[in-house]
């Protein structure tokens, strides 16, 4: 491929479409790790914080923030397509938290000062930021989460448990929902505390998942007390203002790209397997190919609308199911087409694109995180079909 | 295409949306299709005129021909409209009629203002998208032919396709939506060219019959939707009971992925694919409609348990409907085939 010069961060948003996808093209050539692309796992930041720093020092880390705060200024569209070359390359996901929902939260609710103290800390890597929404009693009910923040003097004192905390062991700050109003209606008494990891009392428990990995945590909270300036926003606003952060970026729950990477798996392990020729195997394969190019179509139905300045609505929710039960019918054809090989823990013949048994596990959550689908069909009969109840 | 261009296009197709309101007024009963159906010849030939009057059969014809220049979005559009009230006059195979003609430089007046419907009858057999080798092979389904003033027959000519008139009245048989089918012996009349595009004429008519399916399925899931937000059972509402919410919630996955798959063909048509291209975009459209409208109707009737299951109730006629055109230009298992041999593979 030609290189292409590499314009400035800040000239990046001027550029029209193709040309930006080119840049990004060359861009990844030039800077991405060759050793971290398609990683068969989540990476730990003592893994991809390399990447993080290169992002940083490019000027490339926040492509969603305004210029004013140090990010590119990319208009929905174009992070699409930042997206989707990261994808087709292979990039692996960084601790991506303080970026795509920190930075977010403290630039539209934040005072000056948190800006000033928290933004600049994100862009040098300094902070690294996980999420603490969930609870043990609060998953898909979300809004019933117990974990409380209860005033004393000049600090909130934190107690309670978060689950499912994505790499909580790799963070120094955490951003919490906590019930500060324990009277009010369920969504009416949450608000948003910033929690620094190292405040005593925080004791942080990996999970290991099915794929045997530790990528999510327990953080439990005893006495934890957090100064009353990390509070955003206003006090028992943080449900709106978790609601409000679900911008465009859900689009990326039915990004056709993880199917597509299913599915080009699923070829070469037929052939390997010798039935890419037979007749059974190409009527599955057929019909999972019709349906990926309709996901296709259906994505982009939702990228023009970004495109055309538009917002989202709650029909975006049919995107996520459509994708990610795709995602787990390609997975399930691999594991039947595969024979015993199914059953082997590491990749098949030791090559990373027969990953099966991986892949197959790894595409379980895809229908329970980001709203299960079934909480997604909820929301599709309630708020698109308008179905009483 | 620029915003200005996609801005007028949009105009364009909304203004054909808004025209078919002459025909099928949206939301409009069912009453004239009741009394038109098990009748011969199955639909009413002034509104076949009116039809051509406004311009529809000859909506994808060159305008210096008479035609309007619309593209297959416009088309499309229409199709999914006339679906919507079921309107039984033959808009399809009209439209193909008339597309025939354009392709071998006959006369065309009498075809485009619907004063005549000609139908192509170009089939042998049951589930088939090529013509036959045998010119005096018998040629069957023909659509509405009880209606036909005449027919249009293609012929294999070494690798040419030739047109002809042809005589002879069809052997009708009706139709579960209370139409009918031809079949012609056909007696092979004026040779009016001796080479025509046929394969991307019956691609268009997979694809507009893709899109009336569209039409029908958005309408028989509305009323369905509407059912259920009325219907009382065990003291309540039924559309609050969570079964039935995810059921309706994956028809409407459906009718999206319908709607996406229809449109991003019609636009990718539009825009000049051919070849393989074009025909495998039109598979998937007409795979994925096949498909869909006999799910989406058929969980309808379930949806509405008893009532469902009554002529007097107008999900069945819908149902009835996509029981004929699922498999017209095309089943979903023959298109399924199609694309597996057409389209290419990568960059997935």
């Amino acid at each position: 491929m030609d290189a292409i010069r590499i314009p400035l961060p800040a000239e990046l948003d001027a550029l029209d479409d193709e040309h930006f996808r080119q840049v990004v093209r060359s861009f990844l050539h030039a800077h991405y790790p060759e050793h971290l692309r398609n990683p068969p796992k989540r990476l730990h930041w003592a893994e991809n914080k390399e990447w993080y720093h290169i992002l940083a020092r490019e000027g490339w880390l926040c492509p969603g923030w305004p210029k004013a705060h140090g990010g590119l200024g990319l208009s929905p569209a174009k992070q699409i397509i930042l997206t989707e070359e990261y994808e087709r390359h292979g990039v692996a996901r960084c601790n991506d938290h303080g970026i795509v929902m920190l930075g977010p939260l403290v630039i539209q609710y934040g005072t000056e000062e948190q800006k000033r103290f928290f933004l600049p800390k994100i862009l040098t890597g300094e902070h690294v930021w996980c999420q603490g929404y969930s609870e043990p009693n609060a998953g898909s009910d979300l809004a019933a989460l117990r974990t409380e923040a209860v005033l004393d003097g000049d600090h909130y004192v934190v107690n309670g448990q978060k689950i499912w905390t994505t790499l909580a062991m790799d963070a120094n700050w955490i951003f919490l929902l906590v019930r500060t109003d324990k009277h009010a209606k369920k969504q009416e008494g949450i608000s948003f505390l910033l929690v620094d990891m190292t405040t005593p009392g925080i004791t942080v428990k990996p999970i290991i998942n099915l794929e045997l990995h530790d990528e999510f945590c327990e953080v439990f909270f005893d006495n934890v007390r957090v100064p009353k300036e990390n509070l955003v926003g206003q006090l028992n606003k943080g449900w709106d203002m978790a609601k409000a952060l679900l911008g465009f970026e859900r689009i990326f729950l039915g990004s056709p790209r993880q199917s597509g990477y299913a599915l080009s798996r699923l070829k070469i392990l037929a052939e390997r397997m010798g039935v890419a020729d037979d007749a059974a195997f190409q009527d599955t394969y057929t019909r999972l190919r019709l349906e990926f190019e309709d996901l296709k179509a259906l994505f982009g139905v939702y990228v023009d609308k970004l495109k055309r300045g538009e917002s989202l609505g709650p029909d975006v929710s049919m995107l996520k199911v459509i994708q990610t039960e795709l995602f787990q019918k390609i997975t399930d054809t691999m594991l039947e087409v595969a024979g015993e090989n199914a059953g082997l823990l590491e990749p098949m013949e030791g090559n990373r694109d027969l990953n099966l048994g991986g892949l197959y596990i790894q595409a379980r959550p895809a229908t329970i995180y980001g709203g299960s689908n079934e909480i997604q069909r909820n929301i599709l009969s309630k708020n698109v079909l308008n179905l009483p109840g | 295409m620029s915003a200005a261009q996609d801005d007028s296009r949009a105009d364009s197709i909304r203004m054909v949306r808004d025209s078919a309101a002459a025909v099928a007024p949206p939301g409009g009963d069912l009453k004239r299709i009741r009394t038109l159906r098990f009748t011969d010849p199955g639909f009413d030939r002034a509104t076949y005129a009116q039809m051509g009057e406004m311009g529809w059969l000859g909506l994808r014809i060159p305008e210096g021909l008479g035609g309007a220049g619309l593209g297959l979005g416009e088309a499309c559009a229409l199709a999914e409209e006339l679906g919507a009230v079921l309107v039984p006059e033959p808009l399809v195979a009209g439209m193909l009629s008339v597309a025939a003609l354009a392709a071998a430089g006959a006369p065309l007046d009498d075809a485009l203002s619907g004063r005549l419907y000609l139908p192509l009858a170009w089939q042998d057999r049951a589930d088939v998208l090529a013509i036959p080798a045998a010119a005096d092979a018998p040629r069957r389904f023909v659509p509405m032919a009880a209606g036909a003033d005449g027919f249009l027959v293609p012929v294999r000519e070494g690798g040419r396709i030739a047109l002809y008139r042809a005589t002879g009245s069809a052997t009708i048989e009706r139709t579960q939506d209370g139409g009918n089918f031809g079949t012609l012996m056909p007696v092979l009349g004026e040779r009016l060219a001796a080479d025509i595009p046929l394969d991307g004429l019956l691609d268009e008519a997979a694809l507009l019959t893709g899109a009336y399916l569209l039409g029908g399925m958005e309408r028989a899931f509305a009323i369905t939707l509407d059912y259920l937000r009325t219907r009382s059972q065990f003291g309540k509402i039924i559309g609050t009971f969570q079964a039935l919410q995810h059921r309706a919630a994956d028809l409407k996955m459906q009718l999206a992925l319908t709607r996406a798959s229809v449109e991003s063909t019609a636009a990718a048509l539009d825009a000049g694919a051919t070849g393989d291209a074009r025909r495998a975009a039109v598979s998937r459209a007409k795979a994925r409609a096949a498909e869909a409208s006999l799910l989406v109707t058929r969980e309808c009737i379930q949806l509405h348990g008893g009532i469902g299951y009554t002529d007097d109730y107008d999900v069945g006629l819908y149902l009835r409907k996509a029981m004929v055109l699922a498999n017209q230009y095309g089943s979903a298992t023959l298109h399924r085939r199609r694309f597996m041999a057409t389209a290419p593979e990568g960059d997935e």
